[in-house]
C-alpha cells in the first residue's frame, strides 16, 4: 500500500509552533553546551524543593541566576550569583544585542527557564522566540510551548526527580 | 456645503415646503469653534488627526519606550490571502511583518476599548440630553477645569451637557479613522501602530470623561466628595430573606428607573439591589451628591458574576452593556432566574418585549415561557425589574433554587474525580484543582477553600471534566463560610479630584514631597488573587503615597480587613492628600485620574491646556511622580485606559496575564543615550535617572509590583528632599519584597541630600568603596562621582521647540 500518512506537514501555519520536549539528559546536555547560559527563574521557585535544586543546578553548572518576580530573597544566603531583573524586562533585553547582560560581559546565547506560570513564561518567550537567537530551555514542570525545548506537563513529584537526574548529568 | 451653524434661516418664494433639520453635520463643531475664540491661548493641537501628536509627541515617547511585542501566535488570518506564518518575524501576502501585524493587534484592543467607552458616553449623553435637556449645567465639584481630557484634546470647555456634543462627535469621527487602518494593506509599521493607539488612548479618556461627568451632573452623583459615603459591599451583606435584583455591567442609565421605582413605591428597605462589577459602583452614587443613607449595595467584581449566580440568590438578573458574561441566560436558566437584556448593546438573542404591557410581560417571565427578555424602555424597566424580582422571589424559594448544593452532594461530586489533570491544564489561573480535590476526598476542604479567591469564575474546568463535576460550584460550596463572611465597605466613588487639592497637592508631588500617586485601576483578573491588592494598597497608603482607585480594583481593596475589623476605606481618609484612599468610581471615572495629573501641570504648573497635549503629557513625565495598577487587567477597555496614561506620561504596572496583550512599552535602562532631556531655559541636554523605567510592563507577583511602581514615581524634576524620600521607599520596599538593596540605587544620586536620611552615611561609604566616587568626610559631601546633576530651577523638558535657545 501507498503510505499517505508520511507526509502531513502544513502548508501554512495554524496557531503556534511548538517547542521540542526534551528529557533530562538532553537538557543537560544543552545547558553543559551553552556559552552564556542564564538561569531565569520565577516566583515558583521558593518551594523549597525547588529552590533547592535551583540552587544545585546553578553552583554544579557555574551559571548566574536572574532572579524574576520576587524571587530573590531565596537565593541571598546560598552564595550563588543571583540578581533580580522584571522577566518582562528580561525578555526584551534578551532581544537586543547590545545588552550588557546582568553582570556587564554582554548578552546571554542560553537562558534556562524554571517554575513560573505557564501563561506567563510562555507569553515572554513568544518574544525571544521570534526577536531574537537565544535558545530558550523549560525545566518547569509545565510545557512551555514557545521555549526551544521543554520538559513536558509532569506531576510534582515526577518533576523533582527529573531535575535530580538533570543535576545528576551536569 | 452650507456655511450655516446653528440657529435660523429663511428662504424665500417658497409655499408650502416643510423642512426638517435635525442635525446639521459639523455644525455643533463649527459653533464650538466660534465660542472657542474667547477661550484664551491654544496650544498647537486642538481637533487632533491620526497624525498629530506622532513627531511632535508620540515618537519621542516610543524612542525612548520601546515596544516589546509578545505575538500569542504565529499566524494571521486577517484576510483572504492568509493565513500566513509570520513566525520569526516573516511578512505575510500582503506585506506586513510579526511586529507590524502584532502592533495591529494591540492597537485593535486599544480603539476596541475606546470605542467601548466611547459608546457609553454617546448612550449617557443621548439620554440623559433627552431627559434634562442641553442646557443642564455641568456642576462637577469645586473647580473651573471640568473637563481636562476634552479641553486638552478640542480646546473646547463645556459648561452644560449640550456643549459636550461637538466632543462626542469628535471622538467618533477619529474612530472611524482609526478603525479603517486595521485593514489589511493599510498600516504595517509596528512603531506608528503604537502613535496610533497612544492618540486613542488620548481619545478613551475623553470618552470615559464624558461618560462620567454627565452622569455625575444630571445623576447626582458625589462631586468631588472625599467624604461621599460608605457602602455595603460583598455577597455576604445581602439579606437572604429579601427580594434580590442583581444588575450586572457599566452602563447605570437603567439601573435608576429601578431605583426610582423602589423609592417611590417604599421598597428601598424591602429588597436588595446590588450589582457586579462597574453598574453597582454607579448605582451607589446616584442621588448620593448630598449624602443620602445609601441602601443599594455593591456585590463585587466581574470575576463574581458566575458565582454569585451558583448561589443562586439572585432573583432577577438585569444586564447592561461591558464586561458582562456571555453565558449569564443559560447559567441564570439552569436555577430560575429571569434575565432582563436592557441595553442594545448586549440582547443575548432574547425576544424584546418593549412593546408589550408591563404585566403581561411579567406574567410571561415568571411561568418561564422565556428564559428573559430585552426591555430597552427605561421606563418599564423600572417597574419590570422590581415588580418581576418581588414576584419571584417566593417561587424560587419554594422551588429551592436559593440553596446551595447538599454536603452529600458535594461528597459525590468529590468522589468523582478522576485526578485526570485536565482542569488544570485549562485553567487560566493555573489553580491546583486536582491536589484540592484529592484532599477533599480524604474531609480536608481547606484546599479548595484556598482556590476560591483566586478563582476568576471562568467555567474553564468545568467544560472539560470528563466526570462533569461542576467544578466550579464545588470550590464556592467549600467556600460557603468565607463567603458568608465577605463583607466589605467602598467609598462611593466621589468623582474628580478638585482643582483646591490639586492646589494643596501640587508642589508636594512635582517636588517629591508625597512620593506618589499610586492609581489602582481595572479589572480582576489577577494572577494572584483579589487580596493582593489590598496588600499593595495598603502598604502605600501607610507610606502617605495618595492611593486613587476605579473599577473593580476600588472594590476589592475595601473586601478585606484588618485585624481590627476596618477595611482600608475606613482607616484612610477619601482626600486627594498624603495618604488618602481615593475612591474616584467606575471605570469612566479612570479619566479623572489622568485629568488630575493634567491639572498638576495646568493648575499648579500653568501650563495651557487647551489643544496642548504634549507639553502637558511631557510636565507630567518629567514631573509629576504617579504610576497605574491594573493588576487585573483583563478587558481591551483595560488596554486604553493603560495606553490613555502612557500617552499623558503616566506608567502603569500590569499582571502577568496582560503580557497577553501582545505589546509593552520598556526602556533600555542601561541605554544611556535614552536618559537626556533638554533643559528648558537653555535648550541643553542634561542628563537624567532611569525612571520612569517603562510606560507599560507587567509584573509576576503583587510583592514584585510594590518596589516597581515606587520606582516608577521617581522623576527627573524631584529636589532633594522628595528624591531622598522616593529612594527611601524604593530602597525599603525592595528590601522586603525583592530582597537586599536594589542594584542601580546610585544611579538616582545627585548629591549627598539625595540619599535616604537614615542611612545617609553608610550609602556614602558604598559609593566611595564600590562606584569609586570622592566623598569629602569632613563635609560629609559627594565630591566627585554622579553622572547626573541636580539643580533646582532646571526644566527638564522632551520638547525642543519648548526650549529657550532652541
Ligand atoms: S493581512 Fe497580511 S499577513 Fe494577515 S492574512 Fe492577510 S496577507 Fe496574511
Ligand atoms: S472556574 Fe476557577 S477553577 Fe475553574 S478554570 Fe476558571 S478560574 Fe480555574
Ligand atoms: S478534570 Fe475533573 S476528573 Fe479531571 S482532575 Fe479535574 S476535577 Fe478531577
Amino acid at each position: 500500500m501507498v503510505d499517505t500518512t508520511k507526509n502531513t506537514k502544513l502548508f501554512t501555519s495554524y496557531g503556534v509552533t511548538t517547542s521540542k520536549a526534551i528529557n533530562p539528559d538532553m537538557a543537560a546536555k544543552m545547558i553543559s553546551k551553552a556559552k552564556r547560559p542564564l538561569l531565569v527563574v520565577g516566583t515558583g521557585v521558593l518551594r523549597p524543593e525547588i529552590l533547592d535544586r535551583a540552587v544545585k543546578i546553578a553552583k554544579k553548572a557555574n551559571i548566574p541566576i536572574a532572579a524574576t518576580g520576587s524571587s530573590l530573597n531565596g537565593f541571598l544566603d546560598k552564595d550563588v550569583d543571583a540578581k533580580y531583573i522584571n522577566v518582562h524586562q528580561l525578555g526584551f533585553y534578551l532581544t537586543d544585542p547590545a545588552w550588557p547582560g546582568l553582570d556587564g560581559k554582554g548578552n546571554y546565547d542560553t537562558i534556562i527557564v524554571l517554575e513560573f506560570k505557564k501563561y506567563y513564561i510562555n507569553q515572554v518567550l513568544s518574544g525571544t522566540r521570534n526577536f531574537s537567537k537565544v535558545k530558550s530551555i523549560s525545566i518547569g514542570k509545565d510545557y512551555v510551548q514557545n521555549a526551544t525545548m521543554s520538559f513536558g506537563t509532569i506531576s510534582r513529584e515526577e518533576h523533582f526527580v527529573a531535575l535530580d537526574e538533570l543535576i545528576d548529568l551536569l | 456645503m452650507s456655511n450655516l451653524t446653528t440657529g435660523s434661516f429663511s428662504i424665500e418664494d417658497l409655499e408650502s415646503v416643510q423642512i426638517t433639520i435635525n442635525n446639521i453635520v459639523g455644525a455643533a463643531k463649527e459653533a464650538a469653534d466660534e465660542k472657542a475664540k474667547d477661550l484664551g491661548p491654544l496650544g498647537p493641537s486642538t481637533w487632533p488627526g491620526l497624525a498629530t501628536y506622532r513627531d511632535d509627541w508620540n515618537l519621542k515617547l516610543l524612542a525612548r519606550y520601546e515596544p516589546v511585542i509578545t505575538p500569542m501566535c504565529d499566524q494571521c488570518c486577517y484576510c483572504t490571502y492568509g493565513p500566513c506564518d509570520l513566525s520569526n518575524n516573516k511578512r505575510g501576502a500582503c506585506g506586513i511583518d510579526m511586529l507590524g501585524h502584532n502592533g495591529r493587534e494591540f492597537f485593535l484592543r486599544v480603539i476596541t476599548g475606546t470605542a467601548c467607552h466611547a459608546a457609553h458616553g454617546r448612550h449617557l449623553l443621548d439620554h440623559l440630553i433627552e431627559v434634562f435637556g442641553e442646557d443642564l449645567p455641568l456642576k462637577l465639584g469645586q473647580s473651573d477645569v471640568l473637563t481636562p481630557n476634552i479641553t486638552i484634546t478640542t480646546g473646547q470647555r463645556p459648561m452644560t451637557l449640550g456643549e459636550i456634543k461637538p466632543a462626542m462627535e469628535f471622538t467618533e469621527e477619529q474612530l472611524t479613522q482609526l478603525l479603517a487602518t486595521v485593514h489589511a494593506g493599510q498600516e504595517s509599521a509596528e512603531i506608528d501602530y503604537d502613535s496610533k493607539a497612544l492618540f486613542s488612548g488620548s481619545l478613551d479618556h475623553v470618552g470615559m470623561e464624558i461618560s462620567d461627568i454627565v452622569q455625575i451632573a444630571a445623576l447626582d452623583f458625589p462631586k468631588a466628595d472625599p467624604e461621599a459615603p460608605l457602602i455595603e459591599m460583598g455577597v455576604g451583606t445581602i439579606d437572604k430573606e429579601k427580594p434580590f435584583l442583581c444588575v450586572i455591567g457599566h452602563n447605570v442609565g437603567g439601573v435608576t428607573y429601578m431605583m426610582d421605582y423602589m423609592e417611590e413605591h417604599d421598597l428601598t428597605d424591602k429588597m436588595e439591589l446590588g450589582g457586579l462589577c462597574c453598574t453597582a459602583i454607579d448605582l451607589t452614587r446616584y442621588k448620593e451628591a448630598d449624602r443620602r443613607a445609601p441602601y443599594t449595595k455593591v456585590i463585587g467584581s466581574m470575576s463574581q458574576e458566575l458565582k454569585i449566580i451558583r448561589t443562586g440568590l439572585p432573583d432577577v438578573i438585569v444586564v447592561d452593556e461591558q464586561c458582562v458574561r456571555g453565558d449569564i441566560v443559560p447559567e441564570a436558566q439552569k436555577l430560575g432566574i429571569p434575565v432582563i437584556a436592557s441595553n442594545a448593546k448586549i440582547m443575548y438573542g432574547l425576544p424584546s418585549r418593549d412593546d408589550q404591557d408591563v404585566d403581561a410581560t411579567i406574567e410571561e417571565l415568571k411561568s418561564g415561557a422565556i428564559p428573559g427578555a430585552v426591555i430597552l424602555d427605561y421606563d418599564k424597566l423600572g417597574e419590570i425589574a422590581v415588580r418581576l424580582t418581588q414576584v419571584m422571589h417566593p417561587i424560587r424559594q419554594a422551588a429551592g433554587f436559593r440553596t446551595i448544593a447538599s454536603d452529600e452532594q458535594m461528597k459525590e461530586w468529590v468522589d468523582k474525580c478522576a485526578d485526570c489533570g485536565s482542569c488544570y491544564l485549562v485553567c487560566p489561573e493555573e489553580l491546583e484543582i486536582p491536589e484540592a480535590m484529592k484532599h477533599a476526598k480524604e474531609g480536608d476542604y481547606s484546599y479548595l477553600v484556598d482556590l476560591h479567591d483566586q478563582c476568576i469564575g471562568c467555567r474553564r474546568c468545568e467544560q472539560v471534566c470528563k466526570k462533569e463535576i461542576p467544578i466550579l460550584s464545588v470550590i464556592e460550596k467549600a467556600s460557603q463560610k468565607v463567603i458568608a463572611e465577605e463583607k466589605g465597605w467602598m467609598r462611593a466613588g466621589r468623582g474628580q479630584v478638585s482643582d483646591a487639592e490639586i492646589r494643596s497637592e501640587g508642589l508636594n508631588l512635582v517636588m517629591g514631597t508625597t512620593p506618589g500617586i499610586i492609581a489602582i485601576i481595572g479589572c480582576p483578573n489577577y494572577g494572584d488573587g483579589a487580596k493582593s491588592v489590598y496588600y499593595i494598597a495598603e502598604e502605600f497608603l501607610k507610606r502617605n503615597y495618595i492611593v486613587v482607585g476605579t473599577g473593580c480594583g476600588s472594590m476589592d481593596m475595601g473586601m478585606y480587613k484588618d485585624e481590627n475589623g476596618q477595611t482600608l476605606y475606613e482607616r484612610f481618609p477619601g482626600g486627594f492628600q498624603s495618604g488618602g484612599l481615593v475612591n474616584i468610581g467606575s471605570c469612566v471615572s479612570n479619566a479623572h485620574i489622568t485629568g488630575a495629573a493634567q491639572k498638576v501641570a495646568a493648575i499648579f504648573g500653568g501650563r495651557t491646556m487647551g489643544g496642548n497635549l504634549a507639553e502637558i503629557a511631557d510636565y507630567v513625565l518629567n514631573r509629576v511622580g504617579a504610576c497605574g495598577l491594573a493588576w487585573g487587567a483583563f478587558s481591551q477597555k483595560a488596554a486604553s485606559i493603560g495606553t490613555g496614561c502612557n500617552i499623558y506620561g503616566i506608567p502603569a504596572v500590569l499582571g502577568p496575564h496582560s503580557s497577553k496583550y501582545r505589546r509593552a512599552l520598556i526602556a533600555k535602562n542601561y541605554d544611556d543615550e535614552k536618559w537626556k532631556v533638554y533643559d528648558a531655559r537653555n535648550g541643553e541636554e542634561m542628563a537624567i535617572p532611569p525612571a520612569p523605567e517603562f510606560l507599560l510592563i507587567t509584573a509576576e507577583t503583587w510583592q514584585e509590583a510594590i518596589p516597581m511602581m515606587a520606582k516608577a514615581c521617581i522623576r527627573p524634576s524631584d529636589n532633594s528632599m522628595g528624591r531622598s524620600i522616593k529612594l527611601t521607599h524604593w530602597m525599603e520596599l525592595h528590601a522586603k519584597y525583592i530582597g537586599g538593596m536594589p542594584d542601580d540605587w546610585w544611579k538616582f544620586i545627585r548629591t549627598e541630600a539625595d540619599l535616604p536620611l537614615a542611612k545617609r552615611a553608610d550609602l556614602m561609604k558604598k559609593l566611595e568603596e564600590e562606584k569609586g566616587w570622592e566623598i569629602d568626610w569632613k563635609r560629609k559631601k559627594i565630591i566627585s562621582g554622579p553622572k547626573i546633576k541636580f539643580d533646582v530651577s532646571a526644566q527638564p523638558t522632551n520638547l525642543k521647540r519648548l526650549c529657550k535657545e532652541a
